[in-house]
């Protein structure tokens, strides 16, 4: 027997929902213009992402300037404004549930609120109508257009300062239960949210350091920002572990929701490696110059040796939620190796987009681990390897698991339900199919040679035999994921639309809490085991690009843009 | 329970403050954007440990956490 028999009994609905159906009206509308003005967002960068991938196929063909404003706009639209605007509302949302009597500090809720709209306002039309400066806005780009400088810095600082404001909103918000003095400490959940928002502050700070002197060489108070490039690199590192650590915060959210499971290792445990997120960010910043040309040797080794450590938080967390599912499941009877995976709620989208997000995420660690070492680096990171392999991260691990949390929340919120969950929990795994041929075709012509950001590869018929075939498969992909993605995120608009106009119903969940004396009985091997099955792959992967690219007649000394 | 989310927080702070440090008192490194970054999270992480002991001591008794 390799299932899990079926004496768990189907959960009614979880506190989660409970507490999100009864927040306050104000709290619930804006939580509905900010969950709206992200999908916006996704609608937006999904749409030129995928006219950017058919581009790079050679299936479309567009001027320059026109290619380079598609992939700006699908940069900015995806990268920042979905990924930030539903970071936001997550951690209000989460917050407010937390709390259980709504926001605290509303104003400044709101007024962030306003300010990242009107960020994102600016943003979107000056990508549609300037210089394209690609998402990370480079001023080299437009020496000559100050003004595009300038409003495109202005549209990221009001970002920041709108993300700050509702982090200051979501902090008020999780203290209130102790300054009512109910509550003496925070739940992993609680930390985890308050250490979250503090992170977004940060980011906000640091998107302020790599945009102000674009804004303010454009309005002539300041000189050109020719440290752009490594200003950014500081604000992307920090971008490179914020969603991160909301997904695994959605993470252990959503295992509640579904399963009734939370951590058997105890709340500190948890506390400690979000904590852990924190502590790791800026001694795993070094790799971010391994473009340097320049950079000693020194720094060079301290900097791949501390690089490693750069996802041991997300795997800390993924062996927490995966040993204490496991576990549970085994205590209420779960047989077989995979018995207890099977007796998931995979019906249930939300399940579907978690689970399917994970897999993503090994696959997605293992070509990351590959990238940032300090030989593979200056060769690998002006190359379609990056796209091939980040789209696993940005639409396989987080915007699958933001949709997974706005599935589950929406209908609490509008007391509707899920608009045809049949149909959306078998989404993800053609989202994974199509990232997965998207994914090995990029990364095999990254290490080929083929660069990113250039639409025209033929180089007038002295390319390689291989780089048309290996790019026609990405475009192919990314129809595949791409088409995939907007029928979750069509069923997620419609379920935001359509309010209480959809009658409730029960989704599938199951709850496998077990008392401590049950946890143990039998042993939970697979979050062990799949970490040990990352490092060998990260290590098979390793050398085959390192053979793969000493096989090609290539020189590299360095280069300069970085991510 | 209670202390060790400041203790947490602390530690946080002194790593941001060190890496900080670092980016400041070794110019070679020509990095001045770390310092502001990494002193400035510094800072906001202070403000909350801060924060975190505050509330707590106005709070007295209280249930068990939620999750």
């Amino acid at each position: 027997m390799d299932t899990i028999p079926h004496d768990a009994p189907i959960m009614a609905g979880s506190g989660l929902t409970a507490r999100i159906r009864t927040l306050p009206r104000p709290d619930k509308a804006l939580l509905n213009l900010l969950f709206g003005a992200a999908l916006l967002a996704l609608v937006l960068g999904l749409a030129d992402g995928l006219l950017t991938a058919l581009a790079r196929a050679g299936a479309l063909t567009f001027f320059p300037d026109d290619a380079y404003r598609l992939l700006t706009v699908h940069g900015v639209s995806v990268f920042f404004y979905w990924l930030y605007l539903i970071q936001a509302a997550l951690l209000l949302a989460l917050a407010a549930a937390e709390n259980s009597r709504g926001l605290a500090l509303r104003p400044a809720a709101w007024a962030g609120a306003a300010l990242m709209l009107a960020g994102f306002a600016v943003s979107e039309w000056i990508s549609y109508t300037g210089t394209p400066l690609l998402y990370d806005g480079s001023p080299e780009l437009a020496v000559d257009d100050p003004r595009s400088v300038g409003f495109f810095a202005l549209g990221y600082l009001l970002l920041s300062a709108g993300l700050t404001a509702s982090a200051v909103s979501g902090i008020a918000t999780l203290l209130q239960p102790r300054r009512r003095g109910e509550a003496e400490e925070f739940g992993a959940v609680g930390f985890a949210l308050f250490a979250w928002a503090g992170f977004l502050i940060v980011s906000a700070i640091a998107a302020t350091n790599a945009f102000l002197p674009g804004l303010l060489w454009s309005l002539g108070a300041g000189p050109f920002p020719a440290d752009h490039g490594t200003e950014w690199h500081i604000l992307f590192h920090n971008l490179h572990y914020l969603p991160l650590m909301a997904t695994v915060l959605v993470w252990y959210v959503l295992t509640r929701h579904l399963t009734g499971v939370t951590s058997i290792h105890g709340a500190r445990l948890s506390k400690i490696v979000f904590a852990a997120y924190l502590v790791f960010v800026p001694p795993t910043s070094l790799y971010h110059m391994f473009l340097e040309p320049n950079l000693s040797e020194g720094v060079r080794v301290v900097g791949s040796l501390l690089s490693l450590f750069v996802s041991v938080p997300t795997l800390a967390a993924f062996a927490i939620i995966v040993s204490s599912l496991e576990a549970s499941a085994r205590a209420h009877g779960a047989t077989g190796v995979f018995g207890w995976i099977r007796g998931l709620p995979w019906g249930n989208p939300a399940m579907a987009n978690m689970g399917w997000a994970v897999v993503n995420m090994m696959v997605g660690l293992t070509f990351a681990f590959v990238l940032i070492q300090g030989e593979l680096a200056p060769m690998l990171s002006d190359t379609f390897f990056v796209p091939g392999y980040f789209h696993l991260f940005a639409v396989g691990v987080l915007t699958q698991t933001f949709l997974a949390a706005l599935m589950v929340l929406l209908p609490a919120l509008n007391g509707g339900h899920l608009w045809r969950p049949a149909l959306l929990a078998r989404m993800p795994a053609l989202v994974t199919a199509g990232l997965l041929l998207f994914a090995a075709a990029g990364i095999a012509a990254g290490t080929m040679g083929v660069p990113r950001r250039v639409f025209d590869v033929g180089y007038g018929g002295m390319a390689p035999a291989a780089w048309p075939v290996l790019m026609a498969l990405v475009g192919i992909g990314a129809s595949l994921f791409a088409a995939a993605l907007s029928v979750s995120v069509y069923g997620v608009v419609r379920t935001l639309l359509s309010g209480r106009k959809l009658s409730a119903m029960e989704l599938p969940a199951v709850d496998w809490k077990a008392g401590q004396n049950r946890i143990g009985a039998a042993p939970a091997w697979t979050g062990p085991a799949s970490i040990a099955a990352l490092v060998a792959a990260m290590y098979v992967f390793t050398i085959a690009a390192f053979q793969l690219i000493q096989s090609l007649p290539v020189a590299v000394i360095g280069g300069g843009h970085g991510h | 329970m209670k202390n060790d989310e400041v203790r947490l927080m602390l530690a946080i702070v002194a790593v941001w403050a060190a890496l900080a440090a670092v980016y400041a008192l070794v110019p070679s490194l020509g990095m001045p954007g770390y310092v502001r970054v990494w002193g400035g999270g510094a800072v906001v992480f202070l403000l909350l440990a801060a924060v975190l002991t505050l509330s707590g001591r106005r709070g007295d008794g209280g249930e068990a956490p939620r999750s």
